[in-house]
């Protein structure tokens, strides 16, 4: 079963701290760990990369964009790397 | 019922005076003057009173990811690189309502742990970095510090959020990153590299020991290595920085293959230029990526002013990414970029715009004029560029953030003072500077009135009515002292009076080295100030006078820890002058070992962790191609050592000289056995406050009532007494002078700075009773020339009198802080009176006086229910701070100090 995406994962939600954020479509404050709602444009993250490889820690993946294959994780957000791509794209 | 001190002082017929000059109204009374911003500013600002401090590792895992791949690189280039890196892959936020952006991470009050610095401190306590940290003694700060448990501190983990070094929460999604890139440091990091050589130096297990005892407060090599300093927007004001990274380009062209003479550091300047074409184009590509989102957000905003707001932001950035600005707007959003941009190089406070309202004239004056722009809308800007200073929060160990700088980030924007032929100033600009301030109360920038009696009547007044704001701001600086200060430490590297005169303060009250750069805009010269020098505040940081005497009277042995701190003197200390020569002797002994040991950290910092950006803004960088490692910028004379408790101390010296050497009252042995009985009081810690009044009796025992009586009432300073004040002239005057006789690694002099910030707290938790009369583990006395409290009983002039019986002007700085009830001042004529007492202090030559302007009542109220509190602002030593987010031990502090219920002389 796929979890429902959430706040924090949407592009349309400006991080106000570790919390919660402003959702810039309602101009509202929302939970970061709530569930999305309709207008969910889902935000550039390594989780969402073709080059993102998990491995067997939690939170913990590897970038697979570059020869030294660095460490990396899901929730760093990839809206400025030069490598992302959409693994679903 | 546990007897308390003042049932004791009842007694013997001897109290302290908590009120000085007449009784408080009988209700509490509000403070007089209170602003309110527009309505987006009270939006903006209200959002960062619900803002939790939150941490992520963005920057941290780019930046290091980057550098862990160059190794062979040649230093300054693969930091660059790795700044380069981390600025390109910043996420950027803008917030709805917002006409400033960009900020330190995508959060609103946001910061990131630097693990090339120190990576141990922010491990959990079972983790063994933070073992090995806290054995080091360079953890040992942060077991005796705290925050206040109130406003954004995330002081415990909950739900998803783990509480890191007591302040920041950050995602749990984050943590295991998090730790993968500090362990990534680990003997990698200036803290690790700097420790294996400070080991080095000769008695280094003295300095170990006092860090352990808390003698010494912290390392700033590894901790804070930039800040308390001024910076220089200049370069990126006048050419913009399209043509800075071509002027770097140049410069390589030059310097390429040519040692120029230097045969040790010339062939640097080509690494340097290509590190500083690096980190411009990283920071352009981060103004860059900010611009890009407000061009997405214009897309899809549905409100049309709302999106034309964009649409102005992301023309704002578009310009500022590449090119010098054109507007006021454009000159304040860079000032800012730049600000953060510096902030995001380094472990950084005290980063001080300096004379902002200077700096920004020529495109204020010039859009007036043109009509380009309105006062209402320069002061929204003004309001604006508040909430996001607010929002900084700076990212170190508990010692550091929650012991020394309470949470506080030390921007002091600083108004007044003269120009450059001597003549006034300030300016309009800076009027509404003022205005903001009162009409948007933060903490953030923090204002200094560089006083000046040249400095018209009018303009002094609008100071002092922002005081009365309760604020704490603007403080108020002896624009004179300060520069006989400047013209005395750095006249040898060629300061003279007319670049002196471009003095501002760094941090809370760093008396800070700056320069007049010409500025040309739309054909109009102008002249405007800006930073030139190291940071000011760096060197033997803190040492506690108090416990130095403590050592003393037990022969070397901290007694808190059972620590032996220094070798025993075996004195029997029969004289008074015994007694104060060893202090002196331990003193010099613990700077000679600290400042040795900091050299090193700093040098170590300043071979691998050099400042890049901050660096090519400071004249003559970008001119000779050396940065602050190889003393690029102008002035270089900066470090210095910083003591706490000097009121303690010189309290403590007069009752030992008076108690036991005059009057014969007891021996020493008999002193000793007081204060190690504590009076017959509990610890601060088991009462749970730590102000002196509070303190209760262990048991029913009178043994020691009277010796603590006498030591109370003991000569105290602050009362225009000769036995007190002759004792602090000759501290100060010996202190000042040995201080110049340690060489910093820049082989320059060290100086004297005397400012607490709120170290008296931590330091005074793990101090024992004092001869004075205070009790173990409460608070000293704040900043080097408040009185302790309750003991400055003849009035504000008696105590400018003691303040003054020395020469302000040979130390960096002194901080003398007053607690003035509303009442005192009200009205009009209130007003006049402030000006009339802060000008008496002036003219006396008093370096610093800042007043918190607020009802005792109200404060205690405010202890109690916190939660009816958030926006209140109070002033601690040197910066002002939101009574909910400082911890409980400078509340009691600041609640204890003598309120003055009138100022007249």
């Amino acid at each position: 079963m796929i979890a429902p995406s959430r706040h924090m994962h949407c592009r349309n939600y400006a991080p106000v701290d570790v919390v919660k954020g402003i959702c810039h479509v309602t101009k509202g404050i929302v939970r970061a760990d709530d569930d999305a709602c309709p207008s969910f444009d889902c935000l550039p993250r390594c989780a969402e990369c073709k080059r993102y490889l998990p491995s067997e820690e939690q939170y913990i993946g590897i970038c697979s964009a570059t020869p030294d294959r660095p460490m990396t994780y899901p929730d760093l957000v990839a809206a400025t790397c030069e490598w992302f791509e959409w693994r679903n794209g | 019922m546990p007897r308390k001190l003042t049932d004791i002082l009842a007694q013997a017929d001897a109290r302290l005076e908590y009120q000085a000059m007449g009784k408080p109204p009988a209700e509490p009374m509000p403070r007089e003057v209170v602003g309110k911003p527009f309505p987006r500013v009270q939006r903006l600002r209200d959002l960062y009173y619900d803002a939790l401090s939150s941490a992520t590792n963005e920057f941290p895992y780019w930046y290091t990811r980057t550098y862990m791949r160059l190794d062979n690189e040649v230093p300054v280039v693969r930091r660059a690189l790795a700044l380069e890196t981390a600025f390109r892959h910043l996420t950027p936020t803008i917030f709805p309502g917002e006409l400033l952006v960009m900020g330190k991470t995508h959060h609103y009050r946001g910061s990131f742990p630097m693990p090339w610095l120190s990576e141990g401190y922010y491990m959990a306590a079972e983790n063994q970095l933070y073992q090995e940290a806290l054995a080091r003694g360079s953890a040992s700060a942060d077991v005796v510090s705290t925050f206040g448990s109130g406003g954004g501190n995330v002081t415990k983990s909950f739900g998803p959020v783990v509480s890191i070094a007591g302040k920041f929460g950050i995602r749990k999604e984050e943590v295991p990153a998090m730790l993968r890139v500090a362990h990534a440091w680990e003997g990698r990091s200036v803290d690790d590299v700097g420790h294996k050589y400070e080991q080095m130096v000769p008695g280094y297990e003295i300095k170990e020991a006092l860090m352990r005892s808390v003698a010494c407060m912290f390392d700033s090599g590894y901790t804070l290595p930039q800040g308390r300093e001024v910076v220089n927007y200049y370069y990126p004001l006048q050419f913009g920085f399209d043509e800075l990274i071509s002027m770097a380009e140049r410069k390589k062209g030059e310097v390429a293959g040519h040692p120029g003479g230097d045969g040790l550091i010339g062939m640097n300047r080509l690494y340097n230029y290509e590190a500083a074409s690096h980190v411009l184009r990283g920071v352009q590509a981060w103004v860059q990526n900010y611009a890009e989102e407000a061009r997405r957000l214009e897309a899809m905003e549905g409100e049309s002013a709302q999106r034309a707001e964009y649409g102005e932001t992301a023309e704002c950035l578009e310009w500022i990414a590449h090119r010098a600005p054109r507007t006021f707007r454009e000159a304040l959003q860079l000032s800012w970029t730049v600000h953060v941009a510096v902030l995001n190089e380094d472990v950084i406070s005290g980063l001080s715009p300096g004379r902002l309202g200077q700096i920004l004239w020529p495109w204020y004056e010039q859009d007036i004029a043109a009509g380009r722009l309105d006062e209402q809308k320069a002061l929204e800007l003004l309001e604006c560029l508040r909430v996001k200073y607010t929002c900084l929060d700076c990212f170190a160990s508990m010692g550091v953030v929650g012991g020394v700088l309470s949470g506080n980030t030390f921007n002091n924007l600083s108004i007044g003072g003269l120009d450059r032929n001597g003549s006034p100033a300030n300016n309009r600009l800076e009027e509404l500077i003022i205005k903001a301030a009162m009409t948007c109360a933060s903490t953030q920038p923090t204002l200094t009135l560089l006083y000046d009696d040249k400095l018209p009547e009018s303009f002094l007044l609008k100071a002092m009515e922002c005081i009365k704001t309760g604020t704490g701001y603007p403080a108020v600086v002896n624009n004179r002292t300060g520069i006989e200060f400047l013209m005395d430490q750095y006249g040898p590297e060629g300061m003279d009076l007319e670049e002196a005169r471009a003095i501002a303060i760094g941090g809370c009250l760093e008396t800070s080295p700056c320069s007049w750069m010409p500025l040309v805009l739309n054909g109009r010269s102008y002249w405007i100030p800006g930073g030139s020098g190291q940071p000011t505040s760096v060197g033997v940081h803190f040492l506690s006078l108090p416990k130095i005497l403590e050592l003393v009277l037990f022969d070397g042995i901290d007694q808190r820890t059972g620590l032996r701190v220094f070798p025993p003197h075996g004195g029997t200390l029969a004289s008074y002058e015994d007694v104060f020569d060893q202090v002196k002797a331990y003193f010099a002994r613990a700077v000679e070992v600290l400042a040795l040991a900091n050299n090193i950290q700093h040098d170590v910092w300043r071979k691998n962790n050099m400042a890049i950006f901050n660096s090519l803004l400071k004249p003559d960088c970008l001119e000779s191609g050396h940065l602050i490692n190889e003393l690029g910028y102008r002035y270089n004379a900066t470090h210095n050592v910083e003591t706490c408790g000097t009121i303690n101390l010189i309290n403590s010296l007069a009752a030992l000289k008076s108690l036991v050497y005059d009057r014969g009252f007891i021996s020493i042995a008999g002193l000793r056995k007081a204060l190690a009985d504590n009076f017959g009081f509990k610890t601060a810690d088991e009462v749970g406050s730590f102000s002196l009044s509070s303190q209760e009796k262990r048991g029913e025992s009178t043994e020691h009532d009277r010796t603590h009586v006498e030591c109370l009432t003991a000569p105290k300073y602050g009362n225009d007494n000769p036995y007190v004040d002759d004792i602090l002239k000759e501290w100060e005057e010996w202190f000042c002078a040995k201080c110049r006789e340690y060489e910093s690694l820049n082989a320059r002099p060290y100086y004297a700075c005397q400012i607490s910030v709120s170290t008296h707290a931590p330091m005074g938790a793990v101090t024992m009773a004092t001869p004075d009369g205070r009790l173990a583990g409460t608070t000293f006395a704040d900043a080097s020339m408040s009185a302790y409290p309750g003991t400055d009983r003849q009035g504000p002039y008696a105590l400018f009198s003691s303040a003054t019986c020395w020469d302000h002007a040979q130390s960096q700085n002194s901080q003398l802080n007053l607690k003035i009830h509303p009442s005192a001042i009200h009205g009009r004529a209130g007003t006049k009176k402030l000006l009339e007492l802060t000008r008496s202090y002036m003219r006396k030559g008093g370096f610093h006086i800042q007043y918190n302007v607020v009802d005792s009542r109200i404060l205690k109220h405010a202890q109690e229910h916190p939660e009816e509190y958030r926006d209140l602002l109070v002033r601690v030593a040197g910066f002002t701070q939101y009574w909910v987010e400082i911890g409980k031990p400078i509340q009691d502090e600041i609640i204890a100090r003598t309120e003055y219920e009138g100022v007249q002389s």
